[in-house]
């Protein structure tokens, strides 16, 4: 771990208010990028998360209340999720455990033939620090969703965000090209590995329905009420620099049936407004890569 | 000491009211807390817990989320002082005057007041060294903006019992962590007194957001509630209000209109002062000075 980069030392501090803005094409001012999150909940497991611990708080294994909770979300949740997108049009990003292929093939085929972007989440929903040969892990993860759709994914996302410090060199090794683990800017920005460089783009622990949801149990509505204050200030800084309004969705969260309904409104909201794309994280990337002059371009290749 | 052989209890309607100049009843002062956090460390807080819980190290998601605040939300609260013409206090860690340039740089030229808050973001009585977090904190302070800090705020309001007699013997006048009042008080130390000024963790976004995971919009009722209250309690003698806010918090994009506005409620009243930590010092030392309450 001592032979690895620390945060600061793969990126320097920069103030947003100091960098020349980015422009989207044709005027635009706003990308919204949609994330659908799909996981295995290996049930010989802890769950990732829990909606009703235990009676007297104690640790469940098997823990059969919360996987069918989760479970749910494969079943009923991602279907209502597919409605929506195809009715509007919209092609999300996917961050997809690989094991979804191999255990849910039928919800990660729907997703294949709706065109949306697979984008790398690791095996299975385990925190990165827990798999025991990272590297290993991160190539079967490419490996069996580069076979299911035939590309190779150029995008990827811990779970729960996580990594260690060697994460990035390994994924820039294994041929990604972008990463959402890094929440820190409204903008892509690009962070050094020993590998070469990776583009970070702004994924969101905001618009997200675990922290919201799950964490800090907000009712059903605030990711409607959130998203449109977030859209709004965004939509109004979009005016003079390109701004990303990244949404973060899982179907055992949003796609539950009292939830849903906002999760439609936040669309018919800002499908009313001029000028906001509704892009993947591949398009984010390379409408960033032209953008940049620099020899971060070369992250392109 | 403890803390009740620092100052005596004091129910206050039973004190000689203050006045403020000009006739005006309450001040307002807003702290911003500008922090770095070391992605060695555990993280101060966190937004995102990782799946299946436990608390693996190094935890760059929550640490990214909180540099979000000084690459951009620091900004968007900028933007809100420089539209309403309030100042603003930085308390600000030590480490954090290298880290940030272009915040220590914003904020002085602002003139807005530097104050002590820790070296790093972790508990006073974590520190290995105290005298020493507290010295080089004024150190780093005083190097970039040419003035020693008056003020302090423990990291999350921390103090080990010495706290307070270091900070005056390190050269501090005021100090935050004591929100037991509405109007400033003495505490006694073994170097004679130091002031307390109301700081608040009940209209501050850690609290607010964080630990009690309220809806953007509590910032605004609760803030607005807050002032009502003690703009009519103020009959009775002037009293002091506190609005506390990070960057990470309330300079997300969802946040900072909620902050704004609370702001522009308050400042179309007439008979408010918006102001540093300082100027309530200076104003409270000179209204009571030591000698006549701090026995």
């Amino acid at each position: 771990m001592a032979n690895h980069m620390l945060p600061r030392e793969r990126c320097d501090y920069s103030a947003i208010v100091d960098r020349p803005p980015l422009k989207l094409p044709d005027g635009a001012r706003l990308v919204f990028w949609t994330i659908v999150n799909f996981e295995v909940w290996d049930i010989g497991r802890a769950m990732a998360r829990q909606v009703l611990p235990a009676p007297t708080g104690q640790p469940l294994l098997p823990d059969v209340p919360n996987w069918s909770w989760h479970e749910y979300g494969m079943r009923v949740g991602a279907w209502r999720f597919f409605q929506l997108f195809s009715q509007l049009g919209i092609r999300p990003t996917l961050a997809t455990n690989a094991r979804v292929c191999e255990d849910y093939p039928r919800v990660a085929g729907q997703a294949l033939r709706d065109g949306w972007e697979f984008m790398g989440h690791a095996y299975d929903q385990l925190p990165i620090h827990a798999c025991g040969d990272q590297a290993a892990m991160i190539g079967r993860a490419l490996d069996i969703l580069e076979r299911f759709t035939g590309q190779r994914p150029r995008g990827w996302l811990g779970p729960g965000l996580t990594q260690t410090l060697e994460t990035p060199e390994l994924l820039a090794s294994a041929g990604i090209k972008y990463i959402g683990d890094w929440v820190y800017d409204d903008e892509p920005t690009v962070i050094r590995t020993a590998n070469g460089p990776l583009v970070t783009l702004p994924y969101t622990v905001e618009l997200n329905d675990i922290p919201m949801m799950i964490v800090q149990h907000h009712q059903s509505d605030y990711l409607l009420r959130r998203t449109i204050d977030q859209f709004d200030r965004l939509y109004q800084e979009g005016k003079d620099r390109a701004k990303i309004v990244a949404l973060a969705i899982h179907p055992y969260i949003s796609g539950q049936p009292h939830r849903i309904k906002y999760l439609e409104q936040i669309y018919e909201y800002v499908n009313r407004f001029e000028g906001v794309l509704h892009w993947n994280g591949l398009q984010i990337l390379d409408w960033y890569l032209a953008s940049r002059t620099d020899s971060a371009i070369e992250v392109a290749a | 000491m403890l803390p009740t052989e620092r100052l005596s209890y004091s129910p206050i309607l039973e004190r000689p009211a203050l006045k403020l100049p000009g006739g005006a009843r309450m001040v307002v002062w807003v702290i911003v807390n500008v922090e770095e956090w070391d992605p060695t460390e555990p993280m101060p807080r966190t937004v995102i817990t990782p799946p299946a819980g436990g608390s693996p190290s190094p935890d760059i998601p929550n640490w990214a989320w909180h540099e979000y605040g000084n690459r951009v939300g620091f900004w968007r609260l900028v933007e809100v002082f420089d539209a309403l013409g309030i100042p603003a206090v930085l308390a600000i860690n030590g480490c954090a005057i290298a880290a940030y340039p272009p915040i220590v740089e914003a904020a002085l030229v602002r003139r807005w007041e530097f104050i002590g808050h820790g070296f790093t973001q972790r508990s006073m009585q974590k520190a290995a060294d105290e005298r020493d977090d507290i010295r080089r904190t004024a150190t780093a302070i005083a190097a970039a903006t040419g003035r020693r800090p008056r003020g302090w705020l423990g990291p999350g309001l921390t103090e080990t019992w010495e706290t307070p007699d270091l900070l005056i013997e390190e050269g501090y006048e005021y100090v935050c962590d004591w929100v037991l009042d509405d109007q400033p008080v003495w505490l006694r130390t073994r170097g004679g007194g130091i002031v307390n000024l109301p700081y608040t963790q009940e209209c501050n976004d850690v609290a607010m957001m964080l630990i009690q995971h309220h809806k953007a919009a509590e910032y605004y009722d609760r803030a607005i509630d807050q002032f009502e209250q003690i703009h009519g309690d103020a009959a009775g003698g002037a009293r002091v209000m506190a609005l506390v806010v990070h960057p990470y918090i309330m300079g997300a994009a969802h946040r900072t209109k909620y902050f704004r506005r609370a702001l522009e409620v308050i400042r179309s009243r007439s008979d408010v002062l918006f102001w540093t930590g300082e100027q309530i010092f200076d104003w409270y030392v000179a209204a009571a000075p030591a000698a006549q309450t701090a026995t």
